[in-house]
């Protein structure tokens, strides 16, 4: 595997580090050759750069890329909008030779020049394809078999898909195949790939922001789900925090937000402290004591088979 | 650049309001209303407009056009527009004053980092990005200034 550096973008070293906790963890155990590079900024942030300033959201995005091509590694981003945002620029400068040349007579100036030659992925794309299904399984030690999960795949993963090329952009599966690798049962439900919303609350309607995140966070209470999986920081930021909002005015909603590291953590049996799961606002406890219990009942199961299969050397009873 | 003859047929089509989560969940939100007034001229009006910032950018619109263009590039157009009249939601303006000042949204958390065993955070590039910034808008001037 090339080596690659994480991106680790604003949102997550600022305000949610133990998410970037859960995701060394994760990266750590299955041995990946990952690396911090030195030198980026923002990637930036399209709602906010791209909408003020067109040209200076490309040349940023460009100088990022340009690293990339300097260090000759891949990258991986936890963050979708990083994702999205490189690979747009990315392969918005390859279509375009003179916009290339203009961006790079300015990095010129500090010695870089933009190629775009390296791979930009998102985490949960690049632990399908990369890692791959039955690697992950291996290291399942606690598996989430019985649980219902709901995904939030979040708009940026997938696209735009043009730039990205990482799954359907209307209906993809790569996150799924992984949460049914850990075990669990995905949870198809109406609002599945609608945007989170926090958008709005960047750009001061708040309120408006909370109508979304009940929207989403209503279904999957009538649904009964167990949690909500997602790999977006924004998104996280958006159900983790406006829920734990809204449930201080009096709503009741009950759903805790965890991170595909954090998932995927936890069913490689790394401890749910460890991997910064009480530093969420919304309380994943009732999820970790279901998750015991069902635990507890596969372990005894397990135990039978084993007994089962004791002495049918050829032939098992299925 | 806006393309009209593309917009001419978006404010005929509306596919994308059946996807589109903004026109599906707030009220008032017409991005097709937006469009016309573009094509005809009078797009002014909404530079003020709350609408134009709703918005999500969830390219579900450009997925689906068949156009391959969609809501959202006339939608970014009133905002770049709005933005050059200082005409930002308070919220953008600080971003994008923390952005030009230091390159990030943000520094990383020192002490939070300590506490969960992280390693220190990778450099940020805030100088060579600053210098770039000066030399772009250097020549953004260059521009503006041979074409007057």
């Amino acid at each position: 595997m090339k080596d690659f550096a994480i991106f680790w973008g604003c949102t997550i070293q600022t305000r949610f580090p133990f998410l970037e906790k859960s995701t060394r963890m994760v990266l750590d155990g299955f041995n990946l050759p990952y690396r911090d590079l030195d030198g980026f900024t923002c990637c930036p942030e399209k709602s906010l750069v791209n909408n003020v300033d067109h040209g200076l959201w490309v040349l940023t995005a460009a100088r990022n890329i340009a690293l990339l091509d300097k260090a000759g590694v891949d990258l991986v981003s936890p963050c979708t909008g990083c994702v999205s945002n490189l690979a747009t620029v990315n392969s918005e400068l390859h279509l375009s030779y003179k916009e290339k040349n203009n961006v790079n007579s300015i990095l010129n100036e500090v010695g870089l020049e933009f190629k775009g030659k390296n791979k930009l992925r998102h985490l949960v794309p690049f632990f399908h394809d990369e890692v791959g299904i039955p690697s992950i399984k291996n290291k399942i030690v606690k598996p989430f078999n019985g649980m219902r999960i709901a995904i939030h795949y979040g708009c940026h993963m997938i696209r735009p898909s043009h730039s990205l090329k990482n799954d359907d952009p209307l209906e993809p599966k790569k996150f799924d195949n992984l949460i049914r690798a850990m075990g669990a049962e995905s949870v198809q439900h109406m609002t599945k790939l609608m945007c989170c919303g926090q958008g709005l609350d960047r750009v001061d309607q708040h309120e408006n922001a909370l109508h979304f995140a009940r929207l989403k966070l209503k279904e999957l209470k009538t649904l009964k789900a167990d949690a909500m999986a997602l790999c977006c920081p924004s998104c996280y930021l958006q159900f983790d925090n406006n829920q734990f909002l809204m449930e201080k005015e009096g709503e009741k909603f009950g759903i805790p937000i965890l991170y595909f590291t954090e998932l995927l953590g936890l069913a490689m049996g790394y401890k749910p402290e460890d991997l910064g799961l009480d530093s969420h606002r919304t309380p994943a406890t009732n999820f970790l004591e279901k998750w015991d219990r069902l635990n507890e009942e596969l372990s005894q199961t397990t135990e039978l088979n084993r007994q089962l299969e004791q002495g049918f050397g050829i032939a098992q009873h299925t | 650049m806006l393309n009209l003859k593309l917009l001419e047929v978006c404010s005929k089509c509306g596919a994308c309001y059946h996807i589109c989560p903004s026109s599906l969940n707030m009220e008032g939100y017409d991005p097709r209303a937006v469009i016309k007034d573009i094509i005809s001229g009078k797009h002014e009006k909404w530079l003020e407009h709350k609408s134009i910032w709703q918005c999500l950018e969830c390219h579900y619109c450009l997925e689906i056009c068949f156009q391959h263009y969609g809501f959202e590039s006339a939608m970014t157009a009133m905002r770049t527009l709005a933005a050059k009249k200082g005409m930002t939601p308070p919220q953008v303006k600080r971003g994008w004053d923390m952005f030009i000042k230091t390159g990030r949204l943000g520094e990383p958390m020192a002490s939070a980092r300590k506490k969960l065993g992280l390693p220190e955070a990778a450099k940020s590039g805030s100088e060579d990005f600053k210098k770039i910034v000066k030399i772009y808008q250097e020549s953004k001037k260059q521009i503006l200034i041979s074409k007057s």
